[in-house]
């Protein structure tokens, strides 16, 4: 055959061992499966496919070093890289997502959650479900189990969620695990109470924070008044408590989340501001998803991969102009991606690795027992298909989970190595596809990638941060969000 | 190509176009376009009907593609691909 | 190539030096921006038509698969020539392990029918690539070219 043919002509010839490259302007981003890369001019990249880079060019020993040189491969360097970047293949679910109910006093113009009224009692998780869910998540052979309580708003099942976090922490002690342990709130129904419980038992807090007042009370409407008024209440309270510390426990700082709906592209400075003000030094700015609930009102709310690509280019630019003024704010997705690219570091980042986190980096258990392969499926569940579904915590083992044909064909269709466009694309050592985003805007969980809009969204993020990555002053803010 | 009422005909060489490829694209389109696949001789005739079939013909087309270029993938990476699944796995199960 | 009236593009790509999945994937790789079909031009040529999805998208596409086809070309020469030793560094980088403390080492998390591939890709690989640098005097003050064994010893046997 012509390939066969092709590469006998050129074995003798070729330095590349494997790459892939991305040509951005005149030059050329190289990378590798261990995570190395490397920029080229156009004609070092004609003369290094070509096999005719001379080993006295100044670049040939960069490149050796980053195992792009074929008889100059240090196995163990490259290997250690690529376990360091790869960790998550070795472990089984870290992050279980309880459901305590799905009744919410908020209603969330975008809300995946779909959350019930406040009436809807019988969406709460019983005690005895909560206890299962826990016991199935301890079952992972993960060491550490995170264990986050989300909802509709998990404050409305109170007593169950105390007395699951005593139960878990028992299990923790006698399994010898490391458990953390998260509660995502719209704060509506915090109070000082409930709050020193949190803070004794060491549960990090989160919450939603759109921005500014009249921004986020818009996204997050409040049958109760303001919902902002709410989160920043206990936002303060919460830091206070983390900056103040005591001996007795770790007090986390907490930490919010932003979904950028339409009404929030044209904001991204005052959104911005409003965290710094708010001393948080993380922001996490995430697109919304076109999932569940969000999807019928698409036409309202959410916008084109092209839209948020210059809202969150935007962002990233005004937050190195804070950074260089002094201000202490990272944006939580570069953090993470930049973890790879500059650290060789797995950050626990389940949307963006391969093969994807569903059911093998995290479980979502809904408020009856249903588990899903992650809380973006269990919306799928809501709105009636329950093709992520992949068992039920009475009547599920955690292996019997594990080997469901959908854990399985989710991780065979999230393998990079299996689709055509990630297979070849320069930032696949970073990267990560969603089956569930596939399947819920393209119809199957493989997607198709040339017109996936996500796919088009994360090559934007990382061409923007690999760009960065060129300008040493920028560079060197940037790997300052990661050293630790 | 030929166009009818709310219908689209498409001629796939075999050659070029696999049986497998063109029944995946069928499977991922069955809600957004009925689709008919006539196997002939070297060819697939492939009758796309909806509402806007010009455009449904030309993403069932581009699916097909899509289909096609992940079966020619599996041929040349389906060893890694295997390699790292059945590690990812195995590792979730707990076995090692 | 040509334009046509309903705008659709149309070029010839011979397969007489590259072969047909090449061509495949370069369509395929604009097909964010055109409808693409294949169909057979002779013996040994396929004809291509790019119907584009909008007029924006069809100012750069020619330029644009043209490209992606000698990306393609490239990559699979590359690919053919480093097969096995992709499969190789997967398979030794899965199963890697720093140097273990005790002297006994642990799992390495593979099957052990996996195992036995490992030991022969290492055979294999590492007997190819001795080949191709015998007899050449490069400098490698490092030591990076030589293999792990060279520079740590032979392993010892796995344990299950």
């Amino acid at each position: 055959m012509a390939q066969k043919q092709a590469a006998k002509n050129n074995k003798s010839q070729l330095l590349l061992p494997q790459a892939l490259w991305q040509k951005i302007g005149a030059n050329y981003l190289l990378t590798n499966d261990s995570g190395h890369y490397a920029w080229l001019k156009e004609k070092d990249f004609a003369l290094v496919t070509a096999g005719k880079m001379a080993e006295k060019d100044p670049l040939f020993a960069e490149l050796a070093a980053k195992g792009f040189i074929r008889n100059r491969l240090d196995f163990n360097d490259l290997a250690a890289k690529w376990k360091k970047k790869n960790a998550y293949l070795y472990y089984g679910p870290g992050l279980h997502i309880l459901v305590m109910t799905l009744r919410c006093g908020n209603k969330c113009l975008y809300c995946q959650s779909a959350a019930a009224g406040l009436g809807a009692k019988h969406t709460d998780m019983p005690l005895a479900v909560a206890r299962k869910s826990v016991d199935l998540a301890f079952n992972s052979p993960n060491p550490g189990i995170t264990i986050e309580f989300q909802g509709g708003e998990p404050l409305l099942n109170w007593e169950v969620l105390k007395n699951t976090v005593l139960y878990a922490r028992k299990k923790a002690r006698i399994a010898g695990k490391d458990l953390k342990l998260a509660l995502v709130s719209n704060f509506s129904l915090m109070t000082v109470e409930k709050a020193e419980f949190l803070l004794k038992q060491e549960v990090s807090i989160c919450t939603s924070l759109d921005g500014p007042k009249a921004l986020h009370d818009k996204n997050r409407v409040s049958s109760s008044g303001s919902s902002y008024d709410d989160t920043i209440k206990w936002i303060k309270f919460f830091q206070a408590r983390h900056d103040k510390q005591v001996p007795e426990y770790r007090v986390f700082k907490p930490s919010a989340l932003l979904t950028v709906s339409r009404y929030s592209l044209s904001g991204h400075k005052e959104i911005i501001d409003e965290y710094v003000g708010m001393g948080l030094e993380d922001i996490f700015i995430r697109p919304l998803a076109p999932i569940g609930y969000a999807w019928r009102l698409w036409d309202k709310i959410g916008y084109d991969a092209k839209d948020f690509s210059i809202f969150y280019l935007k962002s990233l630019d005004y937050i190195l102009k804070l950074n260089q003024r002094g201000v202490v704010i990272r944006e939580k997705m570069a953090s993470m991606m930049l973890d790879k690219i500059v650290n060789f570091r797995d950050p626990g980042y389940l949307d963006a690795r391969c093969p994807c986190g569903a059911a093998i980096g995290q479980l979502a258990y809904n408020y009856n027992g249903d588990i899903y392969t992650c809380d973006e499926g269990r919306m799928v569940g809501w709105e009636g298909n329950d093709l992520f579904r992949i068992g039920n915590v009475f009547t599920d083992s955690y292996k019997k989970v594990m080997n469901s044909a959908t854990t399985k064909v989710c991780v065979v269709s999230s393998n990079l190595e299996a689709q055509p466009v990630c297979a070849r694309c320069a930032y696949k050592p970073y990267c990560g596809v969603c089956p569930v985003y596939n399947y819920e805007t393209q119809g199957s969980l493989w997607g198709n990638m040339p017109a996936n809009d996500r796919c088009g969204l994360f090559k934007g993020i990382f061409k923007a941060l690999f760009m960065l990555l060129k300008n040493p002053e920028k560079a060197a803010i940037l790997k300052k969000w990661v050293a630790k | 190509m030929k166009t009818n009422k709310g219908a689209k005909e498409i001629f796939l060489d075999a050659g070029i176009y696999s049986g497998e490829a063109v029944k995946l694209a069928a499977f991922v389109f069955s809600d957004k376009a009925d689709i008919r696949i006539v196997p002939g001789k070297n060819v697939f005739k492939i009758s796309v009907r909806a509402e806007n079939a010009e455009r449904a013909a030309g993403e069932f087309l581009n699916e097909v593609l899509n289909q096609q270029c992940r079966i020619d993938l599996a041929k040349k990476n389906s060893k890694i691909a295997g390699i790292i699944v059945t590690k990812a796995l195995l590792s979730a199960a707990g076995e090692k | 190539m040509k334009k046509q009236e309903n705008k659709t593009i149309a070029v010839r790509a011979s397969l007489k030096d590259q072969n047909l999945d090449v061509v495949r994937y370069a369509a395929y790789a604009v097909s964010d921006a055109a409808y693409v079909f294949i169909k057979p031009a002779g013996k040994r040529a396929v004809a291509l038509e790019f119907t584009p999805k909008s007029a924006a998208a069809a100012k750069d596409l020619l330029r644009r698969f043209k490209e992606e086809l000698a990306d393609e070309q490239k990559r699979a020469a590359i690919f053919a020539s480093n097969r096995d030793l992709r499969e190789f560094m997967i398979l030794k980088a899965l199963a890697y392990e720093e140097i273990p403390p005790s002297g006994q080492r642990e799992d390495s998390g593979l099957t052990p029918e996996q195992e036995r591939e490992l030991d022969a890709l290492i055979a294999q690989v590492e007997s190819e690539i001795k080949k191709e640098s015998f007899g050449k005097k490069v400098k490698d003050p490092l030591g990076i070219t030589r293999t792990w064994e060279e520079k740590y010893g032979a392993k010892t046997g796995r344990k299950k």
